[in-house]
């Protein structure tokens, strides 16, 4: 068992144990779950540490590191072939640091469930079941067991929010269980039809490798999903576009893009203040790693083709994010929709096709990741306390918890993209990509690169407007001295998660390079594979 | 004192910008436990000596250095993290050392006893730290990060009594107006990076540089570049119509307005401009001239109507960044440093020395419980008898800054109208608006300073009846003696040895720019002359119309109110950006709920409908179907169900009627 492998199923031996464990060994699951996060951030820290920089992987097997390939299920299909499944897992620059954060986002959300009570049985078996499908996303390079990690992850988010959340919590649930299946069913086919058109070379059987996938030329001539291809066609469109647009749709609701981001702000409100952690902090940037990953790595010569159209729905999102945050009040729904915005960087970033753009917006999923993390548990501080996030009903805090206000400042500014701090390299490269997209003919123009940078104005407008309304000001409270009591400042505890992620934040906004440097060279391959059909 | 000298002033400047910083983390961690403002002021001091002895007396009319290290690679293009030293540089971070020094020590008696302090320190450490590393950065991006912070610490600073409701609201409104700026600084250099690949100030602007004077003529993006540029300038150094920040910034103690608000910060704009002046062609550097003018012009006469003492000093504050402006936009920049520096010490002494008056009357307010505002000069007057020091330095400043003789004002400003006189010459024409604008605004000048001071410090103090004999009196030595010494400063020797030259300044001489205009010979008596008598008249009216009380205009006059409103500038933004915001996003947000979700709802209550209509059809059609078969085969058998009823006459019936059937059909056949 490989080192990638150990990181992927050790939360699912907890799982186990876990659920072994009699019902009176109670107190012993969140030490449990605490302690395989620990270990899981520990390893990927140690992979991130041996990772070799100077290999792109991408498209390129020999690139990826830690791979592991084992032959999962063969089976011969008689006229169809033989079918070919592997276990086939590696990482490369653009899937590893989204490994250490998810990793790292676990961590805090096992730190925020500290105090949690409802039967802690499920709800840790449940939640590093979700911990091994969202490293085993990250990892797997074939489709069928990257498939199968996308599915085990909506099991234990739809009872987590289910059971855990808040009032409407059955709604919510369902709603973002129903949204990403749709999602995910309609993956499924294209998974089917990639499957029938590739050939691996080796073999000669049909396979559900990714890399293969990515190769032009182990697509059979006159396949379903062929290049140029010009036997099908579905409603007088190409496959391969149909088949681009059903799996970059699939992404997009994880992402999520305007208009199909309805399912979040339900979610993020309903869910117990761990599970929107997860959600913000890792489940988005699924989507933009699935983009990446496979969207734009398989069908490149529609990544080309398309930009225009999906830089133009990161724009919207932008704006549109930006401008619900602004008339929200309930402070965990603000953040909700300020998460749409933040995440609409990041397809402008990728859609830029500049190597500027696509690692800011690489850096932007990162730094996103934390933050959002950092401030959906700053709202959890204040609803564990008076059961209230209503912006109206508080005022003046920052003279009853100076401590708080002051992580609140420093998150808000972190996440306005105040520059020291990671989200403003995000931000700021994703800016510059777009701009640079019209010399390096990508084919954006130089107006949504400007539309964008107007989120970054808005960004600043809706989170000052809340810091003013909330915690400046005269002490003011809806509940009086009751909440004038319970509104205690930060224990100890809630220091502990909430410091590694702001200074983790600090951290990579004065040292990039530690992002950047195992980035580049994926980054530019990525870019390579785009650039012959643009 | 060898040793220091021996370091590299590179190595040297990087200590002057981390002193304050290591300052910051200092205070940031002992927190309450240090109020004294010790170690703010320790950090200063030394950076003050190194930044004067280590790095200005080297650099300065010497070659210009540059260290860089490599910051990060994002794909194949490295960015880097440096220090550029040069005349501009190293004068621009001698000044911000200099003027914040005194500012440090004013605020120990000035702020004595806030409960606050302990951050009130952590966050001046902070701003010098950003302030100082600003003025030495060596890529674009690099000041890009320092152009933020120091807007950041003034958010702090401005809202550091954050329980009063109108300073949060204009810390907020300072943050985002400069957000603007900062978007536009952000296109700037996206759009530079794109067109020339680096941002490195060296690699654009030096020797070398991409932009040698020749180069630049080309493509539409130098012009959208140099106003995106200015943009950022515009909103940092509060330039029409990006000034209404300034105003509300008062909100803030004091002695940051005088630092951040008057002194520095917001001559970052103007610093900006001339680190990058080779950038701009002719289009944007008009823009800047016309804009700076319009700055120029209407802060003047926003100050007319001001009552409140500090407000009067943020629109002059405008009003002279809106000459450096023109400065920079008519192409002699040098012109434009030479005023930044000299009206650094002017203004920042003149808020400092309102800091001492508004501070005594707050005192007088608090003992007599009166309810008036300590700022307004409605309730001043006959000051100069109880604050005899205040009122000096006051009026030394005031006379710098109406551009008196002797004075360093004299010299910079005469320096700017002399030359933009010329270039007006040059050009011919409608351009002599801009040069003449300014002779008008700096007449405007002397008036609403000699103003100030006529309605502070003569006539008779409005609560003359109830004050005690001692009561209202100079503030101590830490607040007067900073004064003092900027006063010092704002005497001629500072910069020039020649009283009446300014071509003679050391400062001009570090500079060397090439104005494409020639000099007017006339140009430099007439204009010093005639702007001394106008502003000496300008006095005149004022002692005529507050000292001598004939004062001619009604209080409704509806160009006073104009004035006093600011223009109704704010109402304006108000009602168009900031409610037109607020209901744009309600808008976004009901559409939001209602359609982008409602479609959700509607997909979802349609599938349930859907699926009950299909219950519905499965419940009566297709099990009703089944049903039916069923039940028809069942009514069939019952029906059948007579034939076997056992009876022999009914079988023998029956066997008869078929029988008879069949004869029957045998015949009809």
């Amino acid at each position: 068992m490989g080192i990638l492998s150990l990181l992927i199923f050790l939360p699912l031996f907890v799982t186990l144990l876990i659920l072994v464990l009699p019902e009176s060994a109670g107190r012993m699951y969140k030490y449990l779950a605490l302690g395989i996060t620990v270990i899981q951030l520990g390893i990927s820290l140690y992979l991130y540490q041996v990772f070799d920089v100077s290999s792109a992987g991408i498209n390129q097997v020999n690139g990826y590191q830690f791979v592991e390939q084992l032959p999962w299920i063969r089976m011969d299909l008689g006229s169809i072939g033989l079918l070919e499944i592997d276990y086939f897992v590696g990482v490369d620059g653009i899937s590893l640091p989204l490994i250490v954060l998810s990793t790292l986002v676990m961590l805090m959300a096992i730190g925020a469930s500290w105090n949690m009570t409802k039967s802690g049985k499920g709800y840790y078996a449940l939640l590093m079941l979700l911990n091994t499908a969202v490293v085993g996303i990250f990892s797997a390079l074939d489709f069928f067991l990257f498939y199968v990690f996308y599915e085990v992850m909506l099991l234990p988010l739809y009872f987590l929010i289910g059971i855990w959340g808040g009032e409407r919590r059955e709604y919510a649930a369902i709603k973002f269980f129903i949204y990403t299946l749709l999602g995910s069913v309609f993956m499924l086919l294209v998974i089917v039809g990639l499957y029938f058109s590739v050939v691996n070379p080796a073999t000669g059987a049909h396979t559900f490798n990714m890399l293969l996938m990515m190769d032009p030329g182990n697509y059979t001539p006159d396949s379903f999903f062929a290049y140029a291809n010009t036997y099908h066609n579905v409603l007088g469109l190409e496959p391969r576009l149909i088949g681009f647009i059903i799996l970059f749709f699939a992404f997009a609701i994880k992402v999520p893009i305007v208009p199909l981001h309805t399912w979040l702000p339900d979610a993020h409100v309903e869910a117990p203040t761990p599970v929107s952690i997860i959600l913000a902090g890792v489940l988005l940037k699924i989507g933009g790693y699935g983009i990446i990953r496979v969207c734009y790595s398989i069908f490149p010569d529609m990544a080309a083709l398309t930009n225009w159209w999906i830089a133009l729905i990161g724009v919207v999102s932008i704006l549109y994010g930006a401008l619900n945050a602004l008339a929200q009040k309930d402070l965990k729904r603000m953040i909700a929709y300020s998460s749409v915005s933040h995440m609409g960087f990041v397809l402008l970033g990728i859609a830029s096709l500049t190597a500027e753009g696509v690692s800011g917006a690489m850096f932007q999923m990162i730094s996103h990741g934390f933050l959002s993390a950092a401030l959906f548990f700053l709202v959890g501080v204040i609803y564990d306390r008076v059961h209230d996030r209503y912006i109206y009903n508080f005022r003046g805090l920052a003279s009853l918890m100076p401590k708080y206000t002051a992580y609140v400042a420093i998150a808000f500014f972190a996440s306005l993209g105040l520059p020291g701090f990671s989200a403003f390299i995000g931000e700021a490269f994703v800016i510059i990509g777009a701009f640079n997209a019209e010399s390096m003919a990508t084919g954006l123009p130089r107006w949504m690169a400007i539309g964008g940078s107007l989120g970054i104005l808005l960004s600043a407008a809706y989170f000052l407007w809340t810091l003013q309304r909330m915690f400046f000001g005269q002490t003011r409270l809806f509940g009086g001295q009751a909440w004038q009591s319970a509104l205690t400042d930060l224990s100890a505890r809630e220091q502990i998660v909430l410091f590694p992620a702001l200074a983790l934040a600090l951290l990579l906004g004065i040292a990039p390079s530690l992002i950047f440097n195992n980035l580049n060279s994926s980054v530019l391959q990525l870019i390579d594979l785009i650039k012959p059909f643009l | 004192m060898n040793g220091l000298l021996n370091i590299s002033p590179v190595y040297a400047s990087i200590l002057v910008v981390m002193l304050p910083f290591f300052g910051f983390l200092m205070q940031a961690v002992l927190g309450k436990k240090s109020n004294s403002g010790n170690i703010g002021l320790a950090t200063i001091i030394l950076s003050v000596c190194v930044s004067f002895f280590a790095v200005f007396l080297p650099v300065w009319n010497g070659a210009p250095l540059t260290e860089r290290m490599h910051w990060f690679t994002v794909g194949g293009k490295p960015f880097y993290v440096g220090v550029m030293l040069n005349n501009l540089t190293v004068l621009m971070q001698l000044i911000v050392g200099i003027i914040a020094l005194p500012v440090h020590i004013y605020s120990r008696a000035y702020m004595r006893n806030d409960p606050g302090i302990h951050r009130y320190w952590m966050f001046l450490s902070f701003f010098c730290f950003a302030m100082l590393g600003l003025t030495i950065s060596t890529s674009l991006l690099q000041l890009y990060v320092f152009w933020e912070l120091v807007g950041f610490a003034s958010y702090l600073l401005i809202g550091f009594w954050f329980t009063k409701e109108s300073a949060v609201q204009a810390n907020k409104k300072a943050f985002i107006i400069n957000r603007i700026g900062d978007i536009g600084f952000l296109i700037g250099i996206a759009l530079v990076y794109t067109h020339c690949g680096t941002v490195d100030l060296g690699e654009l602007f030096g020797p070398q540089g991409v932009f040698l004077p020749a180069v630049n003529a080309d493509g539409s993006w130098l012009t959208l570049a140099g106003l995106a540029f200015f943009l950022g300038a515009m909103a940092k150094s509060a330039q029409f119509p990006l000034h209404v920040w300034l105003p509300d910034a008062m909100e803030g103690p004091t002695s940051v307005s005088s630092l951040i608000h008057a002194a520095t910060m917001v001559a970052a704009g103007v610093f900006l401009l001339c680190t990058i002046f080779p950038l701009f062609n002719e289009t944007v550097l008009l823009t800047i001239a016309i804009i700076g003018c319009i700055t120029a012009l209407s802060a003047a006469i926003f100050a007319l109507g001001q009552y409140d003492i500090k407000k009067i000093l943020a629109f002059s504050t405008i009003s002279q960044l809106g000459f450096m402006m023109v400065g920079v936009g008519i192409g002699s920049w040098d012109t434009a440093m030479f005023h930044l520096a000299t009206h650094a010490f002017f203004k920042c002494l003149l808020f400092l020395a309102a800091g001492a008056v508004i501070h005594e009357m707050a005192h007088f307010k608090a003992t007599h419980q009166l309810d008036i505002d300590p700022q307004d000069l409605r309730n001043m007057g006959g000051l100069r008898r109880y604050l005899p020091t205040t009122f000096v330095c006051m009026t030394i400043a005031s006379l710098a800054l109406a551009g008196f003789p002797l004075t360093t004002g004299y010299l910079s400003k005469d320096s700017i109208v002399v030359q933009a006189f010329e270039w007006g010459f040059h050009l011919g024409g409608i351009y002599l608006l801009i040069p003449t604008t300014l002779a008008a605004v700096s007449l405007l000048t002397a008036f609403y300073i000699g103003r100030l001071l006529f309605k502070t410090f003569f006539g008779k103090f409005k609560f003359a009846e109830k004050l005690q004999k001692g009561e209202l009196h100079d503030a101590p030595i830490a607040m007067t003696g900073p004064m003092i010494f900027l006063a010092a400063c704002c005497l001629f020797p500072t910069c020039s040895f020649h009283p009446f030259d300014y071509h003679q300044s050391w400062l001009l001489g570090g500079f060397h720019v090439k104005t494409a205009f020639a000099a007017v010979a006339e140009m430099h008596s007439a204009v010093p002359l005639v702007l001394t008598l106008g502003a000496l008249a300008a006095w005149g009216v004022g002692w005529r119309w507050y000292v001598a009380k004939r004062y001619p205009l009604s209080k409704n006059n509806r160009w006073v109110r104009f004035a006093t409103r600011q223009g109704y500038f704010n109402e304006f933004y108000q009602l168009l950006f900031v409610k037109g915001t607020e209901q744009l996003s309600r808008g976004v947000y009901a559409f939001d709920h209602y359609v982008v979700d409602g479609l959700t709802r509607t997909f979802s209550a349609a599938t349930r409908r859907l699926s009950v209509a299909a219950h519905w059809f499965d419940r009566h059609m297709v099990d009703g179907l089944v049903n039916l078969i069923a039940g028809t085969t069942y009514y069939v058998g019952h029906l059948v169900r007579h034939v076997q009823n056992g009876q022999l006459q009914s079988y023998l019936g029956f066997a008869l009627t078929v029988v008879v059937l069949g004869i029957l059909y045998l015949i009809i056949k």
